[in-house]
């Protein structure tokens, strides 16, 4: 049935923004099919860029077209710098640096999107960077 | 565009998706988030309230037909048109962006 969904993506007229089961080990051919572009989110500790790097080959060897990188959770410039050095070195396509915001845990406490409760926040900044990034790269 | 966005628990991946989805159907491109996590919780970061995400309707046999390929492979395939489909069993989220909730627990061959 899931096979079903997942056609959904590539035939549909609309942009597609899929959120995928938590932890790419279940990243799949049928999901690396029909995407042209894989986001993985990391946070700037070693741990979690590991499994970044990581989730990259594993996307690579599912013939996945393009991944990139969007840090998360960034506090300060010295964890900008440590997401920054880690992606040169692994040569991972940074796309975007989106900083640790109260707003995002304010939303989820009140249970509204984060986008209503507070769309001037330094997040949804990054995200709408985010966005026209993705836009300029579209095929 | 067809974008997936994946990362550990509680690495912020389901905020992300659901306010993009949100940045790109507010400057009037059509957008449908999908929600393939199994503890499915985009709805609420797209603006869809908790009761009105409670998944997706099972989808009648009568929409679905069985194709099979050069290699004998059988695959099931929707009838009807996708964006057809996406607008009866998506969930208005907001203006140009529909939900639509696919992380049942799959049965038997799933991908």
């Amino acid at each position: 049935m899931r096979g079903v969904l997942h056609g959904l993506v590539a035939e549909t007229s609309r942009i597609a923004i899929v959120d995928l089961e938590a932890g790419l080990e279940h990243l799949s051919r049928g999901t690396a099919r029909h995407v042209d572009t894989l986001l993985v989110v990391g946070e700037p500790y070693f741990k979690s860029l590991e499994t970044a790097h990581r989730s990259f080959t594993l996307a690579r060897e599912l013939g996945i077209k393009q991944t990139r990188m969007v840090a998360n959770k960034v506090r300060t410039s010295r964890d900008e710098e440590t997401v920054r050095e880690f992606a040169n070195r692994h040569a991972l396509d940074l796309l975007s640096v989106v900083p640790y915001d109260t707003a995002v845990t304010e939303a989820d406490e009140r249970g509204t999107a984060l986008f209503e409760h507070q769309p001037d926040a330094p997040s949804v900044a990054a995200i709408r960077r985010l966005a026209d990034r993705l836009v300029e790269a579209a095929p | 565009m067809k974008i997936a966005i994946g990362g550990k628990g509680g690495s912020g991946k389901t905020t992300i998706a659901g306010t993009l989805a949100r940045v790109l159907a507010a400057r009037g491109l059509p957008v449908v988030a999908l929600d393939d996590d199994s503890n499915p919780n985009l709805a609420l970061t797209v603006g869809v309230p908790a009761g009105r995400a409670a998944g997706l309707p099972a989808l009648p046999r009568d929409l679905l037909e069985e194709r099979q390929d050069a290699q004998g492979q059988t695959s099931l395939e929707l009838k009807i048109p996708t964006d057809d489909f996406i607008d009866r069993y998506g969930v208005p989220a907001a203006d140009n962006l529909t939900l639509l909730v696919m992380g049942q627990p799959s049965h038997g061959g799933s991908g």
